[in-house]
C-alpha cells in the first residue's frame, strides 16, 4: 500500500521533471513549428483578458477566427455539435419523465434538487466509470469504429439544417437531399457494429435492423417529394420560406404522417423497436457494447433523433414562422418540443410489431400511400392551390 | 375499416395523454411511509382475532408463562421460535423461559399468536426489520418487548385525480 | 440461450430458465426457419416435494406450507385444501365465514389476473400495460391486506371458518376501489385491447379448437375461451356460490385474444360477486372452534374448486392421525402444459411469448 509520503514524493518528482524539461518541449514549439505553420496564438495577456472580461473575450476570439460568427464556432458550438449533444441529453431526460408520467410513476427523481434534472450528468459519470469490454474474437478496428461513425453521422446530419434565417452552418441549393444521403449510411453502421461484435444473436438482431431501415427509406424520400413539388426547390431555406402563408402539414397531411412513421422506424422506436428489445435476442446489435462505447452509440442515436425532428419541423410545420411577439428561434424551439413529444409518445401507448408485419407495412402500405400523396401534391399545384 | 383503425389508434394516444394529468401513484418511500392502523391480535377467551397487519411480534413479558405453545405450533411451519432462558425474577414464569424469534425464518403466518393462551404474543405493524448482520435477525425476548413507534403517515386513496398516496 | 445444430434445416433452441421470456421452466423448441415444428416443455425446476412434506405437518400447519406454491393466488389453493380438511375433520363453517371466504377468493382472482395482464403487456412490448395493472393491483392488495394481515400469503382460511372478521370501513373502501377500477378497465380496453397493433399480434394466433381443448384436458379461462361453458363455481357450487348471480364469459374463437378477453371480463364479474356478498352478509360467528388436536376419522375427501388459473383438485387421505396420510393436488397449470406444446406447433418464433403467456402458466404451481 502506498503511504501518503510516497504519494507526495511521486507528485513532487513529476513536477520537478516537468519544470526541468519544459524549456526543451516549449521552446521548439514556439520558435520553430508555429512560425513555420503560420498559426497565431493568443498571448498570455490576451488569454487572461478573455477569462476575466467576456465581451473583450468575444472580440479576441473573433480576431483569432473562433468567434461567434466563424465557421468553427458554428460547427462546434451553437447550431452544431455541442448544442445538439445538449439537446440529445435533454431529450433523454424528457423521454424518461414523460413516459413515467403517462405510466403514473415518477421518473428520475433524486439526481438534482428538482425532479431529477441532473440525471443525464449522473448517467454520464456512470458510463465513464464502467469498463469497456472488447470481446476476444471481435474485429477490433470496426468494433471501435462503430460508435464514432454513429456520432459522426448524427452530427453530419446537422450540417445543412437551419435554425432561423441567420443561424445555419452551411447552405446549399440541394440541401434537402443531404440529410437523406447521410441517413442512407446508417444501415452500414449497424452492419459494422453487428458484424464486429462476433456474436450470433447480435448479428441476427443487426440483420433485422438492416431490413427494417432499408424498407423504410423509400417511403421517407417519396413522402418528402410532395413538399418539394409544392415549394418548387430543394433548398431547405426556400422550403421554409414558402411556408409563410400556410404550413405544409395542411395540404400534405398524408405525407406528414408517412414521414412521421418512417422517423419512428429510422430511430428504432416503438412500435418498431424489434432490434432493440427482443424477448428472444437479448439486446440486438448493441449487445456487446459497454460503458462509454455504449454511451457514444446512444448519443449518436439521440442526436439523430434531434436532427430528424428538426427536419420534420422545417419541412412540415413552417420552421421559424409564427406571430411576431417571439423571436424566430423561439418559435422553432417550441415546434421542435411538440414534435419530440409526439415522437416519444408511441413508446408509451403502443405495443411492438412483429418483423413480418413491419415489413409488410413498409414495403406495401407506406410506398403505396406515399405515391398517392405525391399525386395529391401534383394535383394541388396544377389546380393552383398553392 | 381504415377509419376504425385510425380511430382506435387516436383513442389510445388520447388515453395516454389523459393520464399525464393525473397524480402519480408512487410512494416516495424512505421519506414518506404507509400508515397501517393496527397489528394482528387474538383474544383467547372469546376465540376471536382482530384484523390487523402481521408484522414484528410483541411479547408482553409480564404475562408470559413459558408454556411454549407458540414454539410447538411453529415447529413444522417455520421453526423460528426458540424458548430461551431469561434473567430476572418472573413470578408466573416458573422455568424462566420466553420465546425468541428468528426473523430470517419467520413467515409471518400468525399461528403463534393464535396459539398463545395468555394473550401475551401479538403482532405489530412494524415491517422494517432489515439488518446488516444476519445474527441481529434473531430478536431476543426483551427486544420483542419493546413496542415500535408509529412511522406511517399516508394511505393509498383512489379518487378522481388518480390513485395516489395522501 | 443454447443453440444446438441438428444438421439439416431444423434448429433446436433451448428457451431456458434464464431467459427474459420464460418463467422457471424451459421450452425446447425445434424451429425450421421462422416456424416452430415441435415444442417440448421441460418443467420441474422448482419442484420441492410439497405433497410429501404435507404428510409431516398437521392440518393447520399445512396451510402456510401449501400456500407457497401458488403464492399469487393464495386463497385459490388454501380454500380447496381447507374444504377437504373440513370434510375429514367433520366440521362445518358458519355462514358468515363462507361469505368471507368468497370475498377473499374473488379478491385473489382479481390480483392474479392483474399480474397476468401486466406480464402480458410487457411480453408484447407495451410498457405502460405493465405499469398500470401493477399499480392498480396495489389497491386490491391493500384491500386483501386489511382482511388477511399480509400482502400475499394470508393463511387466512382455517378448518372451521376464517381467522378474523373483516374490519370496519371495509365495505366503503371496497366500493370506492371498485368504482375507480371500473373506469380503469375501460382505459385498459381503449389503450390495449382495442389497439389495432395488439390485435394484429393476438387475433388468430394460437387457436385452440373446441374438440382439442376437451381432448387435451385444458382447464380454466383457456377452456372458456374455446367455447366451452364450464366453471366449477357454477357446475359444483361450493361455499355459497349458488346464492349470488354472476355470468361466465365464454368466447368462441379460441385464439390468444379470446383468452385475454375472458380474463378481462372475469375481473368485472369478480367485483360483482364481492358487491353482492357484502350486501348479503349478516353478522354472526366466523369460526367454529375445534378444541383439542385436529384428528379426523380414517377416510378420504375430494374437493374441486375454481382457482384463478383453472380447476384445482384436492384429494386428502387420512388414517386417523393428526398428520394427513396423503395429500394429492392436481393443479391447473400442469394440466394446461400439454396445451402449450400443442399450440406452439405451427406458430412463429416471434409469437411464442404471446401464445405461451396467454395460457397463464405458473411454473411454481405446476412443479409444486
Amino acid at each position: 500500500m502506498e503511504t501518503f509520503e510516497d504519494f507526495l514524493k511521486r507528485i513532487l518528482s513529476i513536477i520537478f521533471w516537468l519544470l526541468l524539461l519544459s524549456p526543451v518541449i516549449i521552446f521548439p514549439i514556439f520558435f520553430l513549428i508555429i512560425p513555420v505553420l503560420g498559426i497565431s496564438i493568443p498571448t498570455t495577456n490576451e488569454f487572461l483578458t478573455a477569462l476575466i472580461d467576456p465581451i473583450k473575450g468575444i472580440q479576441l476570439a473573433d480576431k483569432y477566427g473562433v468567434g461567434p460568427s466563424s465557421t468553427f464556432f458554428k460547427i462546434a458550438a451553437f447550431p452544431g455539435f455541442t448544442f445538439a449533444a445538449l439537446m440529445a441529453t435533454l431529450i433523454i431526460l424528457y423521454e424518461r419523465k414523460l413516459i413515467a408520467k403517462v405510466q403514473l410513476r415518477v421518473g428520475p427523481l433524486y439526481a438534482g434538487r428538482f425532479e431529477g434534472v441532473l440525471q443525464p450528468i449522473a448517467d454520464l459519470f456512470k458510463l465513464l466509470g464502467k469498463e469497456i469490454i472488447v470481446p476476444e474474437r471481435a474485429d477490433k478496428l470496426f468494433f471501435w469504429l462503430a460508435p464514432i461513425l454513429s456520432i459522426g453521422l448524427g452530427a453530419a446530419l446537422l450540417a445543412v439544417l437551419p435554425l432561423s434565417p441567420n443561424i445555419y452552418i452551411a447552405r446549399s441549393e440541394v440541401s434537402l437531399l443531404i440529410p437523406f444521403a447521410i441517413i442512407g449510411f446508417t444501415p452500414l453502421v449497424i452492419l459494422i457494429a453487428a458484424w464486429a461484435s462476433s456474436n450470433k444473436f447480435a448479428f441476427i438482431g443487426g440483420l433485422r435492423a438492416l431490413h427494417q431501415l432499408i424498407a423504410y427509406e423509400i417511403p421517407m424520400l417519396i413522402s418528402v417529394l410532395g413538399v418539394v413539388i409544392l415549394s418548387g426547390s430543394l433548398d431547405l431555406m426556400i422550403i421554409v420560406e414558402s411556408q409563410q402563408q400556410v404550413w405544409f402539414i395542411i395540404p400534405q397531411l398524408l405525407g406528414a404522417i408517412i414521414f412521421y412513421i418512417t422517423i419512428l422506424s429510422e430511430l428504432e422506436r416503438t412500435p418498431f423497436d424489434i432490434p432493440e428489445a427482443e424477448t428472444e435476442l437479448v439486446s440486438g446489435w448493441l449487445t456487446e457494447y459497454t460503458g462509454m462505447h455504449f454511451g457514444l452509440l446512444q448519443l449518436g442515436l439521440y442526436i439523430k433523433f434531434y436532427a430528424l425532428s428538426l427536419l420534420f419541423t422545417l419541412l412540415f410545420l413552417g420552421g421559424w414562422y409564427g406571430p411576431a411577439f417571439l423571436p424566430p428561434l423561439a418559435w422553432l424551439l417550441i415546434k421542435l418540443f411538440f414534435v419530440i413529444t409526439v415522437v416519444i409518445l408511441p413508446r408509451a401507448v403502443m405495443p411492438r410489431l412483429r418483423i413480418d408485419q413491419l415489413m409488410r407495412l413498409g414495403w406495401v402500405w407506406l410506398i403505396a400511400l406515399s405515391f398517392i400523396n405525391l399525386f395529391i401534391a401534383v394535383i394541388e399545384v396544377s389546380l393552383g392551390l398553392i | 375499416m381504415i377509419y376504425s383503425v385510425i380511430k382506435e389508434i387516436l383513442v389510445a394516444f388520447a388515453v395516454g395523454i389523459r393520464n399525464i394529468f393525473k397524480k402519480r401513484m408512487t410512494l416516495r418511500y424512505p421519506e414518506v411511509k404507509l400508515d397501517i392502523d393496527s397489528g394482528y391480535t387474538y383474544d383467547f377467551k372469546t376465540d376471536t382475532a382482530s384484523p390487523g397487519f402481521k408484522g414484528r411480534h410483541i411479547l408482553y413479558t409480564d404475562k408470559c408463562t413459558g408454556c411454549s405453545l407458540c414454539a410447538i405450533v411453529c415447529e413444522n411451519i417455520a421453526d423460528c421460535i426458540d424458548m430461551v432462558r431469561v434473567e430476572g425474577n418472573w413470578p408466573i414464569n416458573e422455568r424462566s423461559v420466553m420465546p425468541q424469534i428468528d426473523y430470517g425464518r419467520c413467515v409471518f403466518c400468525g399461528f403463534c399468536v393464535d396459539a398463545c393462551p395468555f394473550d401475551c404474543l401479538f403482532m405489530t405493524p412494524e415491517y422494517e426489520l432489515s439488518v446488516t448482520d444476519k445474527r441481529k435477525l434473531v430478536h431476543t425476548p426483551f427486544q420483542l418487548a419493546v413496542f415500535p413507534e408509529k412511522k406511517g403517515t399516508v394511505k393509498l386513496i383512489p379518487d378522481k385525480r388518480g390513485a395516489h398516496h395522501a | 440461450m443454447q443453440v444446438v445444430n441438428q444438421g439439416g434445416d431444423q434448429m433446436v433452441l433451448h428457451v431456458g430458465p434464464q431467459h427474459p421470456g420464460s418463467g422457471h421452466f424451459r421450452i425446447i423448441v425445434t424451429i425450421d426457419g421462422d416456424y416452430i415444428v415441435a415444442a417440448k416443455p421441460d418443467p420441474g425446476y422448482v419442484h420441492r416435494g410439497a405433497e410429501k412434506m404435507a404428510e409431516y405437518r398437521t392440518y393447520i400447519q399445512n396451510i402456510p406450507h401449501l400456500e407457497r406454491p401458488v403464492i399469487i393466488d393464495a386463497t385459490g389453493i388454501t380454500l380447496p385444501y381447507v374444504l377437504a380438511a373440513e370434510r375429514i375433520l367433520d366440521v362445518e363453517s358458519p355462514e358468515r365465514a363462507q361469505y368471507i371466504r368468497m370475498i377473499m377468493a374473488e379478491l385473489n382472482r382479481i390480483i392474479s389476473h392483474l399480474y397476468w395482464l401486466a406480464i402480458y403487456g410487457i411480453f408484447l412490448g407495451h410498457s405502460t400495460m405493465f405499469m398500470w395493472p401493477m399499480g392498480d393491483r396495489e389497491l386490491f392488495i391493500d384491500l386483501a391486506e386489511s382482511i388477511g394481515g399480509t400482502r400475499v400469503t394470508f393463511s387466512f382460511v382455517v378448518p372451521g371458518g376464517v381467522r378474523n372478521d373483516i374490519p370496519e370501513g371495509f365495505k366503503e373502501r371496497a366500493l370506492k376501489t371498485f368504482q375507480y377500477f371500473e373506469k380503469r378497465i375501460k382505459e385498459y380496453e381503449e389503450i390495449f385491447f382495442n389497439n389495432p397493433l395488439m390485435k394484429s399480434r393476438t387475433v388468430g394466433i394460437g387457436i385452440l379448437k373446441k374438440q382439442n381443448a376437451i381432448k387435451l384436458g385444458i382447464t380454466g379461462p383457456n377452456l372458456r375461451a374455446s367455447g366451452i361453458d364450464s366453471d366449477t363455481r357454477k357446475d359444483e357450487p361450493y361455499c355459497l356460490y349458488d346464492e349470488v348471480n354472476f355470468d361466465i364469459p365464454v368466447y368462441q374463437e379460441g385464439d390468444s385474444y379470446a383468452r385475454c378477453m375472458v380474463r378481462l371480463k372475469e375481473l368485472q364479474q369478480s367485483m360483482d360477486i364481492i358487491r353482492q356478498v357484502l350486501d348479503r352478509m349478516k353478522p354472526g360467528p366466523i369460526k367454529h372452534v375445534i378444541r383439542g388436536v385436529m384428528r379426523g376419522e380414517p377416510g378420504e375427501a375430494f374437493v374441486r374448486t375454481e382457482a384463478a388459473r383453472g380447476t384445482m383438485f384436492f384429494h386428502i387421505v387420512s388414517d386417523g392421525e393428526r398428520f394427513p396420510y396423503r395429500v394429492k393436488i392436481s393443479v391447473p397449470s400442469f394440466r394446461n402444459l400439454i396445451g402449450m406444446s400443442h399450440l406452439l406447433v405451427g406458430s412463429r418464433l416471434a409469437d411464442m411469448p404471446a401464445v405461451y403467456w396467454s395460457l397463464d402458466y405458473w411454473p411454481v404451481e405446476a412443479d409444486k
